[in-house]
């Protein structure tokens, strides 16, 4: 098994996410060996997933996610783009700042920043793009 | 890829909910559901983690959405035996560090001195005892 490319359109139901999430970590677990980098992935993909589907489509099933996954052999690109109002990325408040650190949400971007190295919103905010550094066993 | 979710009190006001599988998008509702009608009375709420492989920013919400319902009325809640990769989670977010314990002993002891001080007036939710080691 080696690299691959994988695209996936949602319709914004949450209860989409769990699967697929898991079926991803899979790949990367075998692909990688690394139980961590499996962890990240998937973690980052709920997180993005849900923010899509929450936040920019406001949970209309009418309105799609894409998602884009695409592995190499030296790091794994995830893309997710919603048809959202989009937001203002550069105001995303630090959520282990005193004030914010006993409020109950707003760590989901955050968590992304911390376990990828490359996190990129563009358009109006309802596109996001998620690398992180990556190596393939070699057997 | 769900949630098992076992509660029993302890001691009189003191439960342990005991979880295994993931908190996530899917099931953090189920988690908040089952463990209101105890958070809205507990002095202390444990969650033994152990069997927990899994949690991401909804699962955290929930854990924070139980703390503050114990908090209203001057309870507490403690964390223990959670897994490597679910306490980097915790660890990277920077929260409840001294609600986290390796054993259930450990949180045995914080609980004792939390609901001691509570009585004499000395401890709160906002003023936590400190851990012994
Ligand atoms: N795709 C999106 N479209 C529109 N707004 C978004 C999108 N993604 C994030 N946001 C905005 O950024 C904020 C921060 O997102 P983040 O994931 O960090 O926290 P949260 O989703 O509010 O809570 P948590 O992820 O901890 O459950 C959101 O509350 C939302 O206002
Ligand atoms: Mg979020």
């Amino acid at each position: 098994m080696g690299s691959f490319v994988l695209s996936k359109i949602f319709p914004s139901d949450l209860n989409k996410i769990p699967p697929f999430i898991e079926n991803i970590a899979k790949k990367v677990l075998s692909l990688t060996g690394s139980d961590n980098d499996a962890f990240k992935v998937k973690l980052v993909l709920e997180e993005a997933m849900t923010n899509a589907m929450r936040h920019g489509n406001l949970l209309n099933p009418k309105l799609k996610v894409f998602v884009k996954i695409s592995v190499g052999k030296k790091k794994i690109m995830l893309q997710i783009r919603d048809q959202g109002k989009g937001f203002n990325f550069h105001k995303v408040p630090d959520p282990t700042n005193k004030k914010r650190a006993q409020q109950p949400c707003g760590r989901g971007i955050f968590l992304m920043r911390k376990f990828m190295d490359e996190v990129t919103f563009s358009g109006k905010g309802n596109k996001l793009r998620l690398i992180k550094k990556i190596n393939i066993n070699p057997a | 890829m769900g949630i098992d979710i076992s509660i029993v009190e302890k001691e009189t006001g003191v439960y342990l909910i005991a979880l295994k599988g993931e908190i996530n998008t899917q099931t953090y509702q189920a988690l908040e559901d089952k463990a209101r009608p105890t958070t809205v009375k507990a002095k202390a709420v444990v969650f033994d983690m152990a069997q927990v492989n899994y949690i991401s920013s909804m699962g955290l919400s929930a854990i924070f959405r139980i703390k503050l319902a114990v908090e209203e009325h001057s309870g507490t809640i403690a964390l223990v035996n959670m897994q490597p990769k679910v306490q980097l989670v915790f660890d990277t977010m920077k929260i409840l560090s001294p609600q986290i314990f390796a054993s259930m002993e450990e949180a045995d002891d914080f609980l004792d001195r939390f609901l001691d001080g509570v009585q004499t007036g000395q401890i709160s939710p906002k003023n936590l005892p400190g851990k012994t080691k």
